[in-house]
């Protein structure tokens, strides 16, 4: 069985296979050892404290197989974009240039630098093994954390955003960056992507261009890859999509990617959790669900096999709730899958 | 040949030569009735009957024996009152960052207003059968010996926009990674627009915030505050007198601009008061001797006359002139001229 749980220090070595074996880049998690631990401490402090702290949150979560003990999968949530800095993005907009006197009206893609979305819930840190990439367990590693947001609420912005990655290839050429940002950062894309991850993003604040940038003025390559995503994320889109996030104006500062927006309330996973007791007990038929516990501080997710009923508790298999470390009346969480 | 004011009997005359300016002198429209009403404002200029700050005086060139027009120039008093004055201020950004051990300087175009209110040395045109006998020069700098007169009339900095570069099939780098995608139109037939006097509507048009140089193309990077073959000359003539480039471009062409105050300038430094006196004995103005020019002018407003002189002329305080050269700057008996060498 696939459990979703918070990540803890023991899962270091883990993530650090898993991130050797995934191509997609995961810009919010380092490949460095130290800085690794650091992530996985802030995040076990954010799900600690969660209840009394004003403080912006980053959690961390692994997918481990409960058979091996093997970890398949990282997600993670931030309760403020930016985490108290400033969370850059350019935003995609138009400028009409008229001249009723000469009969000439064009209207004029503008990339303006924005913090607007500072501040927002983001999901973020996403990481598969390629070997689940085309099951429903990466479903769950994306899904279980709005079950998480459900535990509570109150703690996170209403609007998510996600940043999806953007256009490069294989030699990590990135025409969006060669276009914009390398002009003033003097670093290929691979560099200052390793930077993203390794420093901190004072950088980011010190070097980005302010001005706007005419999409005009960018070589046609790199204009077509604004807002278009990589082809390996994909999938996460076409999840994301279904659970009603939307394409915003937002794109990605460094490599032109989308930024896809949702409210959590509106998210079909969120909009369809039910809350009953459990009464572990074997279940011959039924539908796949997300089940989680309703716990912030030891928060599990797995995927399983339940009938809704109508009553107030309701049968889980006897190795869900020792999964979700769950007995019997304990209430639990559910969403279809 | 000497220079006299426009009169509004030179409409025809100088009808023909717009039409002979082609593409990239757009201060020349090539319509009648544009071409009136600027000829008409420059006559209202010499009656001072508008404001000092709407004057543009037009000057002609005149072959004496036909009275025929070679050429014209212009100074405007003070540019971007009526209409909006537009350039990019070729400006810096730095970017730094010692964490990654950055420090970047990338120019930066700023579209700006700044010079409204300046003097210009505007129109220049010659025709090309006139282009010897140091004509252009002394068609040229016949202005700084009105600006030396009537300093008064004038802002204290006084700029030149100079044509920017563009090539043999009058292609302009900078337009075509500029300004043509905010248009969708040939550099041509903006600048055709532009002499009809719709420069500040095509202005409005254009990108109004800062451009990153470094996101033109390199053709365009290359031709920013660089002027076309052609303008050659003519730039090497005002930095000759003081004219400096400004840091200032035509947001159109990315042509130069250049400045100088106008206490400055070499001819209005230099250029002495002299008394005249008549005589057939005076030598005849030989063109040949580059450096051995003066030009010289009548000091009057309404009717400024500057004509060509050789400096033997000259005789301490005094300057012998022939009837004819007398005759040419229209002076009375006890007028006094002011005269300096052509050339610095």
């Amino acid at each position: 069985m696939y459990l979703i749980r918070p990540a803890i220090f023991s899962d270091l070595t883990g993530i650090e296979r898993l991130l050797d074996e995934t191509e997609a880049r995961v810009t919010t998690l380092p490949k460095d050892r130290d800085q690794l631990s650091e992530r996985i401490a802030e995040s076990k402090d954010s799900f600690d404290n969660a209840s009394d702290s004003e403080k912006p949150s980053s959690y961390l979560f692994v997918m481990e197989n409960t058979g091996t003990g093997e970890l398949y999968g990282t997600s993670g949530i931030d309760s403020e974009a930016g985490n108290g800095y400033p969370f850059f993005n350019y935003r995609l907009d138009k400028i009409v240039h008229a001249s009723h006197h000469l009969n000439i009206s064009s209207k004029v893609s503008v990339l303006f630098l924005s913090h607007e979305l500072t501040g927002k819930t983001l999901l973020r840190s996403f990481s598969i093994s390629p070997s689940l990439h085309d099951t429903e367990y990466f479903d769950l590693l994306s899904r279980a954390r709005l079950m998480f947001m459900a535990t509570q609420p109150d703690k996170f912005h209403q609007e998510i955003i996600v940043e999806i990655q953007g256009i490069f290839d294989d030699k990590g050429n990135c025409p969006f960056w060669d276009a914009v940002g390398r002009k003033f950062f003097d670093l290929d894309f691979p560099t200052v992507d390793y930077y993203c991850s390794m420093k901190s993003k004072t950088f980011m604040s010190e070097l980005i261009p302010q001005h706007p940038v005419y999409v005009p003025l960018l070589p046609a390559e790199a204009a077509e890859n604004i807002g278009r995503n990589h082809e390996a994320a994909n999938r996460i889109c076409q999840l994301l999509y279904k659970e009603g996030f939307y394409q915003s104006k937002f794109i990605d500062p460094f490599d032109g990617g989308p930024v896809l927006k949702g409210e959590i309330q509106y998210t079909q996973t969120y909009r369809n959790i039910r809350y009953k007791k459990a009464y572990p007990a074997e279940i011959s038929n039924g539908m796949r669900y997300l089940i989680s516990n309703r716990s912030h501080e030891d928060f599990r997710c797995v995927v399983g096999t339940l009938v809704e009923g109508i009553g107030d508790s309701v049968r889980i298999p006897p190795d869900v709730a020792e999964a979700l470390n769950v007995e019997k009346g304990d209430s639990i969480a559910f969403s279809l899958l | 040949m000497y220079i006299r004011p426009i009169q509004k009997e030179d409409l025809d005359s100088l009808y023909q030569l717009a039409k002979n300016s082609g593409v990239g002198v757009t201060s020349l429209p090539d319509s009648k009735q544009k071409m009136e009403a600027k000829l008409s404002q420059a006559v209202a200029s010499f009656n001072k009957s508008i404001p000092e700050s709407e004057r543009i005086y037009l000057f002609a060139l005149v072959e004496p024996a036909s009275q025929k027009i070679a050429g014209i120039c212009a100074l405007e008093a003070s540019i971007g009152h009526e209409d909006i004055w537009y350039n990019y201020h070729v400006g810096k950004t730095v970017h730094s960052s010692r964490e990654i051990s950055v420090h970047k300087i990338t120019e930066t175009l700023y579209l700006s207003n700044d010079l409204t209110g300046c003097s210009e040395i505007a129109t220049l045109f010659l025709m090309p059968d006139y282009r010897k006998d140091q004509n252009g020069q002394l068609l040229s700098r016949s202005r700084y010996m009105f600006l030396a007169e009537f300093q008064e009339l004038f802002n204290e900095q006084i700029i030149a926009e100079m044509r920017g570069y563009s090539d043999d099939n009058g292609r302009s780098p900078f337009w075509d990674s500029l300004g043509k995608h905010f248009f969708h139109m040939e550099f041509s037939d903006a600048d055709y627009l532009t002499g009809l006097g719709n420069k500040v509507f095509i202005a409005e048009l254009m990108p109004k915030f800062p451009i990153y140089v470094p996101m033109l193309s390199p053709a365009a990077q290359a031709s920013i505050g660089k002027v076309h073959p052609q303008t050659e000359p003519a730039l090497a003539m005002l930095k000759s007198e003081g004219f400096e480039p400004n840091n200032y471009i035509d947001i159109f062409d990315g042509g130069p601009t250049v400045s100088v105050k106008v206490k400055n300038i070499r001819a209005v430094r230099e250029s002495e008061i002299y008394n005249v006196t008549r005589s057939e004995e005076a030598p005849a103005t030989d063109l040949t001797d580059k450096y051995g020019l003066l030009l010289v002018s009548n000091r009057k407003f309404d009717d400024f006359r500057v004509l060509l002189a050789n400096k033997s002329a000259l005789n301490g305080n005094s300057i012998v002139l022939t009837p004819e050269q007398t005759e040419q700057l229209q002076l009375n008996e006890g007028d006094t001229v002011r005269a300096v060498s052509l050339r610095p």
